[in-house]
């Protein structure tokens, strides 16, 4: 009861300071989904992305042998 | 006694209305029996006058339907395989090249998805471009740069045709987008070309084989075979290998921004759903108050 | 909005069940109370004593991330139009000339295209630098050092327009041993400024950086 009353007090009893806690957060929302999405992905796709084999190349293009490439059939 | 005439009057008409009535709804009724069967018996016709011709186009003329492959980039949320896009630039440059242009991409797109600024650099340099002409107007060559795009083996359509008996190769840019089947067919129809073509098929001269293409009779021969190039990073290169990575660099090639779209995909599916959800929530709560009323009709005491 | 009007309904039901059937309270005017409406009872849509402040907290989380959420879609939408304007990347790979210096001796002029205008590339030498800084800042119509004019001393980058009706001034020539305009006779020296003639301002000086020693990149 004491955190909910706490919380209305600080954040939603003036519809000013409500909005632009609204607003801002969707400032940091978007940085932050953008970078969670992104770290999912490159997560979900670990591997094949550019970012995978960069270091191999650089490195001479040796890595015959741990080549773990998926058949098509 | 006027009054009672009218009352009678109203009666009758009211009668008279609830008869009319009463023939609107039978002649619907009738009207829409008529139309069920006008209509069954106008498909049973067309259907049987259907069956009583031939169709023009075989299965072998649409091609044989290539099975589906799994290929890596299927799912919803998968990437590219960008190390089988770097073996399919390279089965390109090496095979497909000789006949087949890619006038859309450019050396720049390469850079960060397959190779590194330096290496593609070194290849664009290895081709000659138009330059401005020089202080006497006589036209200058330059090597090519990163903004240049990656020049086709013909100078036009015609060398093409010359070149290849009357045949034009396609432009590879788009080509995965360009035919049913996409990555799939492309996939089907390199690898598809049988050692001999089956009994009873005649092909014009200069032609091949091929089940997956519409027709049957292709221009194009078969090009991959095992072995054929040597990949910089040690994968043996069988004809299949090599088919999928230039498949898969194919496919880049005509949707360089896959990957990137279907990071932007997973982004609006979950904030819209998210949205969609909150938002029946919302619409719930402004209107309980309007659902939850009650209107009570006391009638006043005498 | 709605959770006062919910609120209302609350303290409401909670004196009209207080006061029985008997109690006529919707709001407290006096005309309702004058009226001879019976209160329904709304006890089944009344939260338990108690929850009001979580409920609230809660309603206000949902519309807030309702409002976040739409805002931040706003926001990428608006981004994504107005970054249709920005350049698109063909062009953005054409605004740059990458120039080797090896080929160029010392002493010499390069011109070289960059954005369909000529660029003056000037190996200077020593001699040149310090003719380039002996000038008398203060007597020039468009003062300005030659340190600020050139990163490397030794490399003289300038747009070859010349800034009075835009000719392409001719190298090596002119009465202070740098460029010479021949459509209005314009003088510039070996620091690309002018000294005679009508050309209001010295050569332009575009951005350029040297990626390693040997490679200058303009734009």
């Amino acid at each position: 009861m004491v955190f909910y009353n706490a919380l209305r007090n600080i954040l939603y009893k003036r519809n000013s300071v409500f909005v632009a806690t609204v607003f801002t957060g969707a400032f940091v929302f978007q940085a932050s989904f953008d970078v969670g999405v992104t770290k999912w992905y490159e997560y979900h796709n670990r591997g094949k992305l550019w970012k995978d084999i960069k270091p191999r190349i650089l490195a001479g293009g040796d890595g015959a042998e741990d080549e773990d490439e998926e058949d098509d059939e | 006694m006027f009054a009672l005439k009218s009352a009678t009057k109203r009666l009758n008409s009211r009668a008279f209305s609830t008869n009319t009535a009463a023939n609107a709804t039978s002649f619907a009724k009738k009207a829409f029996t008529g139309g069920v069967a006008a209509t069954g018996l106008a498909a049973s016709y067309l259907l049987y006058a259907d069956g009583q011709t031939a169709e023009a186009m075989t299965a072998a003329e649409h091609g044989l339907h290539p099975p589906a492959y799994g290929w890596s980039h299927n799912g919803m949320f998968d990437t590219f395989d960008h190390a089988s896009i770097r073996r399919g630039f390279h089965v390109y440059r090496e095979v497909c090249a000789a006949c087949h242009s890619l006038d859309r991409v450019a050396w720049r797109t390469l850079v960060g998805v397959s190779h590194t600024n330096s290496e593609v650099k070194e290849m664009a340099e290895a081709f000659e471009y138009d330059d401005e002409p020089d202080d006497q107007g006589n036209p200058k060559k330059r090597p090519g740069k990163l903004a240049d795009y990656i020049p086709g083996p013909y100078e036009n359509e015609q060398a093409a045709r010359a070149a290849n008996q009357g045949a034009l190769p396609p432009d590879l840019s788009l080509i995965v987008k360009a035919r049913h089947g996409a990555c799939d067919y492309i996939f089907a129809l390199l690898t598809g070309y049988p050692d001999e073509p089956p009994a009873g098929v005649v092909l014009p001269v200069g032609a091949n084989y091929n089940p997956y293409f519409p027709g049957g009779s292709i221009a194009m021969g078969r090009v991959l075979f095992d072995d054929l190039v040597e990949y910089d990073d040690g994968t043996p290169a069988s004809t299949a290998q090599m088919a999928k990575d230039v498949t898969t660099f194919l496919n880049w090639a005509a949707e360089p921004e896959h990957d990137d779209r279907k990071k932007d995909g997973l982004k609006a599916i979950i904030v819209l759903s998210s949205l969609y959800l909150i938002s029946v929530w919302v619409k719930k709560f402004k209107w309980a108050p309007i659902k939850s009323r009650k209107i009570v009709f006391n009638p006043p005491k005498k | 909005m709605a959770s006062l009007a919910l609120r209302s309904i609350a303290r409401n039901s909670l004196v009209s069940r207080a006061l029985g059937s008997q109690a006529r309270l919707l709001s407290s005017s006096t005309l309702t109370k004058k009226s001879n409406y019976n209160t329904p009872d709304f006890g089944d849509y009344i939260k338990p004593n108690g929850a009001n402040e979580k409920s609230r907290a809660f309603t206000y989380f949902m519309v807030g991330s309702f409002g976040l959420l739409s805002t931040a879609g706003a926001k990428s939408t608006v981004e994504a139009f107005l970054q249709t304007m920005s350049a698109s990347a063909d062009v953005l790979a054409m605004a740059k000339v990458e120039v080797k210096l090896a080929a160029i001796p010392e002493g010499k002029n390069v011109i070289v295209k960059w954005q369909g205008k000529p660029v003056f590339i000037r190996h200077r030498t020593s001699e040149e630098i310090a003719e380039a800084n002996a000038v008398d800042i203060s007597s020039l119509r468009d003062p300005q050092q030659d340190a600020d004019r050139a990163k490397n001393p030794e490399w003289l980058v300038m747009l070859g327009i010349c800034t009075h009706l835009g000719c392409v001034p001719i190298g090596e020539s002119g009465d202070f041993g740098g460029w010479f305009c021949p459509c209005h006779g314009s003088h510039y020296d070996i620091s690309g400024r002018i000294r005679k003639g009508p050309a209001p301002l010295n050569l332009e000086v575009p951005e350029y950086e040297f990626a390693d020693p040997e490679t200058l990149i303009v734009g």
